[in-house]
């Protein structure tokens, strides 16, 4: 594999390969290289790395780290009230053990991580595997029209997750969407999407819609790392263009494939807004649908900022887990051989 | 070296393109894509030329003549309140942008082309901030910018939105990509600083991608809406989301302001739409093109 | 290491008084700043008329979402020690939420001793929660009210329902009429509209005995709308989906729903979201459980109130004072930002003329006068926003159910969750 995608130039071999997290070795790597002559120039050396790294460091502490120590603290607390608890110091904050935690998973939020993986299994390959299409087809030399589908399809990703579903929830209500005009039109008895049985599909069309550009670009801009000599060489060898795109074009796209993939699986579960947005217009979303709402809820209409941070933990985790997983699965196929 | 292949890379694909047949089929798949995206963004344009009372009476494809007067109305309410929104997004997602790019280029470059003690477990523990659902981190972030007496300004929306895993892990990404380690070597055995090398060399040879990491930014700042609702009480600082919002959610008492929510969030998109155009020239260049430049 | 601890912390705090400066106002000088969070379309602009007399005292409106998160970002700003407004717009329902969270001022001292006789007694112990203390001052009230398109039930030959009995009777006419026509739905995403219908049979879904909470929702009263909801849905003759959505919107357009339980203020929801319909709306007084006792619920209203973390507590107690009671200031309330000022002589004064929608029916505010009359006495918890996402949830299942027993069902759930809610907080609960 790596002999055939080994440009002329002198560009690394694994160009537009994205790598696991853990895979942190890149072929001939720089650094403190022990040939480079000792003092001023070595200490130089060996503390620029950690210089050029550290904005990003700080901010990381600053902005995310601390307050994910903060979070991790305040699932251990709750809040107690005595009496009626009116009235000032009514309220006071006490160290409450494990106890968020233990009224997290409860049958609701069990519920929840349910429909969020349906929602998952039919958004993440459906999204992949278009997207994956999109960026082949853009790609392609056979393909016409490809700056304004790459336009255009990359567009719903300027929008918003809130307004998206605004316009969607606009699509999808009977009364006020052209698609029921015309299937009433022709006399036809559309589906409602907005019931409980189909709102997971109108939840992932909505996910899809905003999605589906954002892979393609990723896809695609790895797909543009790869000089195109080498399939210059297959098309004389005799491969055709679809030849090309499974046999060479997929599996050098695989690893990217795989952390779109992961990224979009970590989005999945995490998925807020569009619900969110939908429910006022339908009995069929509850205010814990998905994981995140139920947070929302804790966090933002019950201001029990304990029960949400507890939720966010263990979501937190077990993304970490499915993550670890789900690398390890594909790793083992995208990366075994290389090792 | 690098220019004779690239040279030749053009001149083959040049060559190749000639003589492939179009593809209807192909070209089919991706216009029926465009039509799927554009089914939104068609009932959006239509709704925004639409009077309150046309919204709910007409069919809704059809557009009407109202655009300017819903523009009008937007502009007027609360003396132009939207603009100076628009302008603050503007604002928080430029700036915002161009600072978390050169921050995660510099990451990634630093993550890619490095050897150093602790390296991998530096990229694992950035890339956890993935997992952290953004909602809750909010009003952590809230308490913790109010001790330093940073909230409701400038600040508390730009600076937590700098750091970017994401932008760090695609930065990587790109510099093992573009930047080659020969070229590195031969400008540091010329004797040039570290940082020069990445500001003058890698940089450069980056800036495909980076250009992505920046449209990616650009686009996350422009739409967070939980972090600018906590942090901000003034609503002269409200990003164009917040504000819309408010226009929606104006209590059971009030009609949501529909006319002007769907004329804001239409106008509200616009630059985003644009800085794609403007930038789509970008996503062309051949990752393997900037070492000719450098 | 001490003295370093020390420099850092200085540091910090002067860049803190740096920075934060600018919303305190205070200073000996100049005059008071006061920031008010609201979220009722324009406000401002009653607020111009307190700034243009009062120099001294300038407050400025940060018009906030409408929604229930603004609790939250008050609650956050209070724990953090700033960031929060000096003023703020709040519902009934959310005072004592907000005064178990230490978020209100106690401004008895600050209020003039007959404020308290400008305001109907039921809304003026919403805001005192029966204590001595005055949490707020009651700005607006939604007494609620029944509408109904004149020139359909003309058409059909049908009078509006005055009963509730009646009501039934008229939901299963218009539905006859054409499948596609409701007189009304029943929204499972407006807990406020429910609890409105719930006070008018005579529920108060808390009380307070003592040094302990009583829960009382799932009691006959709620008992009883429940099951007559759950009958009419049952039936098909009442739509089950929730209100405020476009599409409810397009009905009230397009005549499909042909009638709305609301309160005072639906003139400025119809005349927004239904512009078309104008001059063809009447409004009657709510259908009765018991014609010989006439009673109502409220859907809406709320009050302005000061915050713990204001510097300026008498100010901003002024200031709402003025906002609430001045008959300018009211007469600009009903005027510009078409509510029901709670007010009651104020309002008298300024509301004379109907809305502009309702230009058919010259009686409008007679109507709504005697409706605000009839408000039936309710007690709020500490802990309403649970109920109300409670609500959300269980009745949306109600509703897609469309049985009678799924809607008494959901009236238990609310009461067991509301329970065991405030047990778990440690509130004590009889």
């Amino acid at each position: 594999m790596t002999a055939t995608t080994r440009p002329s130039g002198s560009t690394s071999p694994r160009t537009g390969v994205p790598r696991a997290p853990d895979d942190s070795l890149e072929p001939r790597e720089l650094g403190a290289a022990p040939r480079r002559p000792a003092g001023h120039r070595f200490r130089t050396r060996v503390l620029t790395p950690y210089a050029m790294i550290a904005p990003a460091i700080l901010l990381f502490l600053a902005f995310m780290a601390a307050p994910i120590v903060y979070t991790v603290a305040l699932s251990f607390q709750r809040v107690q009230v005595q009496g009626l608890g009116l009235g000032s110091g009514a309220r006071k904050t006490v160290f409450a053990g494990f106890s968020n935690y233990v009224a997290a998973l409860d049958a609701e939020f069990l519920a929840s991580v349910g429909r969020v993986l349906l929602y998952g299994l039919i958004l993440v390959p459906t999204m992949l595997g278009l997207a994956l299409l999109f960026a082949l087809l853009l790609d392609s030399k056979r393909s016409r029209a490809t700056r304004f589908s790459r336009l255009v399809i990359f567009l719903p990703y300027a929008v918003p997750g809130v307004i998206a579903s605004l316009l969607w929830g606009f699509l999808y209500l009977p009364a006020v969407s052209p698609f029921y005009f015309v299937t009433d039109a022709l006399g036809l008895d559309a589906p409602t999407i907005l019931s409980s049985d189909l709102i997971v599909f109108g939840l992932a069309n909505i996910g899809l819609w905003g999605g589906v550009g954002f892979n393609m670009v990723v896809i695609y801009t790895s797909l543009k790392a790869v000089p195109s000599d080498i399939y210059e060489a297959a098309r004389l060898d005799g491969c055709s263009e679809i030849q090309i795109a499974l046999r060479i074009k997929v599996p050098i796209v695989f690893p990217a494939l795989v952390m779109t993939g992961l990224f979009s699986l970590i989005a999945t579960l995490q998925v807020f807004a569009e619900p969110t947005t939908l429910r006022p217009l339908t009995n069929a979303l509850s205010t814990t649908w998905s994981p995140l709402m139920k947070v929302y809820r804790d966090a933002f209409t019950r201001d029990d900022l304990g029960a949400a941070a507890a939720t966010s933990v263990i979501i937190a985790i077990v993304t970490l887990a499915m993550s670890f997983i789900f690398l390890r699965i594909v790793q083992k196929r995208a990366f075994g051989q290389e090792d | 070296m690098t220019t004779t292949a690239s040279t030749h890379i053009r001149a083959s694909a040049t060559s190749s393109a000639t003589t492939l047949r179009p593809s209807p089929i192909a070209t089919g798949i991706l216009i029926i894509g465009a039509l799927y995206c554009l089914i939104p963004v068609v009932w959006v344009v239509a709704a925004s030329t639409k009077s309150a009372g046309e919204l709910f009476s007409s069919f809704t494809l059809l557009p009407s003549t109202h655009v300017f007067d819903n523009l009008a109305q937007l502009s007027a309410y609360r003396d132009g309140l939207f603009w100076r929104w628009m302008l603050n997004s503007a604002i928080y997602a430029g700036v915002g942008a161009i600072a978390s790019t050169w921050v995660s280029a510099l990451a990634g470059y630093v993550l890619a082309k490095f050897a150093f003690p602790g390296k991998a477990a530096v990229f694992s523990i950035l890339l956890t901030g993935v997992l952290v659902p953004g909602v809750i981190l909010a009003i952590p972030q809230y308490l913790l910018l109010a001790q330093l007496g940073l909230t409701n300004s400038y600040w508390a929306v730009l600076l937590p939105q700098i750091i970017s895993p994401y932008a760090i892990y695609l930065a990587r990404i790109y510099a093992a990509a573009a930047v080659p380690t020969d070229v590195v070597e031969a400008a540091r055995t010329e004797g040039a600083k570290e940082f020069a090398i990445f500001n003058r060399i890698a940089l450069p040879m980056m800036l495909p991608g980076l250009v992505t990491i920046l449209l990616f930014q650009f686009v996350a700042v422009w739409n967070n809406f939980m972090l600018p609702y906590i942090m901000l009480g003034d609503d002269t600082l409200f990003p164009v989301t917040v504000g819309l919002s408010g226009l929606l959610n104006q209590g059971a008492s009030a009609p949501s302001m529909y006319t002007l929510v769907i004329a804001g969030a239409l106008v509200s998109v616009l630059p985003l739409v644009l800085l794609f155009l403007l930038l789509q020239r970008f996503w062309r260049v051949d990752l393997a093109a900037g070492a000719v430049k450098a | 290491m001490h003295s370093i601890k020390r420099g850092i912390a200085a540091t910090v705090a002067v860049a803190a008084l740096a920075l934060t400066g600018c919303s305190a106002g205070g200073g000996d000088d100049g005059p008071v700043g006061l920031d008010f969070w609201a979220w009722a379309p324009n406000v401002d602009k009653v607020v111009e008329i307190w700034n243009e007399q009062n120099p001294d005292i300038q407050v400025t409106v940060q018009k906030q979402d409408g929604g229930d998160p603004v609790i939250t970002k008050l609650l956050t700003a209070l724990k953090a020690g700033s960031g929060a407004p000096d003023l703020i717009q709040a519902e009934y329902q959310k005072i004592p939420t907000l005064v178990s969270s230490d978020a209100l001022a106690d401004i008895s001292g600050d209020l003039d001793a007959d404020v308290a006789d400008e305001f109907a007694d039921g809304l003026w112990s919403s805001v005192t929660l029966g204590s001595d203390a005055v949490y707020a001052v009651p700005q607006d009230s939604g007494p609620m009210m029944f509408y109904y398109r004149e020139d359909i039930f003309e058409e059909l030959g049908l009078e509006a329902p005055t009963t509730w009995d009646e009501y039934a009777e008229v939901a299963a006419a218009v539905h006859a009429s054409d499948p596609s026509r409701y007189l009304g739905t029943f929204s499972a995403n407006d807990a406020g509209w429910f609890t409105g219908l719930a006070q008018q049979a005579g529920a108060s879904w808390w009380s307070i005995d003592g040094d302990a909470w009583g829960v009382d929702i799932d009691e006959s009263p709620t008992q009883q709308v429940a099951e007559y909801w759950g009958g009419l849905v049952e039936e098909g003759v009442i739509d089950n989906k929730p209100m405020y959505t476009p599409e409810w919107n397009a009905g009230l357009n397009d005549g499909s729903q042909v009638g709305w339980l609301s309160a005072v203020w639906a003139p400025g929801v119809l005349s927004g979201n239904a512009a078309d319909t104008a001059g063809l709306w009447r409004a009657a007084p709510m259908p009765q459980w018991d014609a010989d006792a006439p009673a109502t619920g409220a859907w809406g209203g709320s009050s302005t109130a000061v915050t713990t973390q204001t510097e300026n507590q008498a100010a901003a107690a002024e200031f709402a004072t003025w906002l609430n009671t001045d008959p300018e200031a009211v007469a600009a309330m009903a005027d510009v930002m078409g509510i029901y000022p709670a007010a009651t002589d104020a309002a008298a004064e300024a509301l004379t003329t109907s809305p502009e929608f309702f230009s058919n029916q010259e009686d409008f505010y007679d109507v709504a006068a005697e409706a605000a009359d009839t408000i039936a006495p309710f007690t709020y918890g500490p802990n309403v926003n649970v109920t109300f996402s409670a609500y959300n949830d269980e009745f949306a299942k109600a509703a897609e159910a469309k049985t009678s027993s799924a809607f008494l069902d959901a009236v238990a759930e609310m009461q067991q969750i509301t329970v065991d809610d405030l047990e778990n907080t440690g509130f004590t609960v009889e």
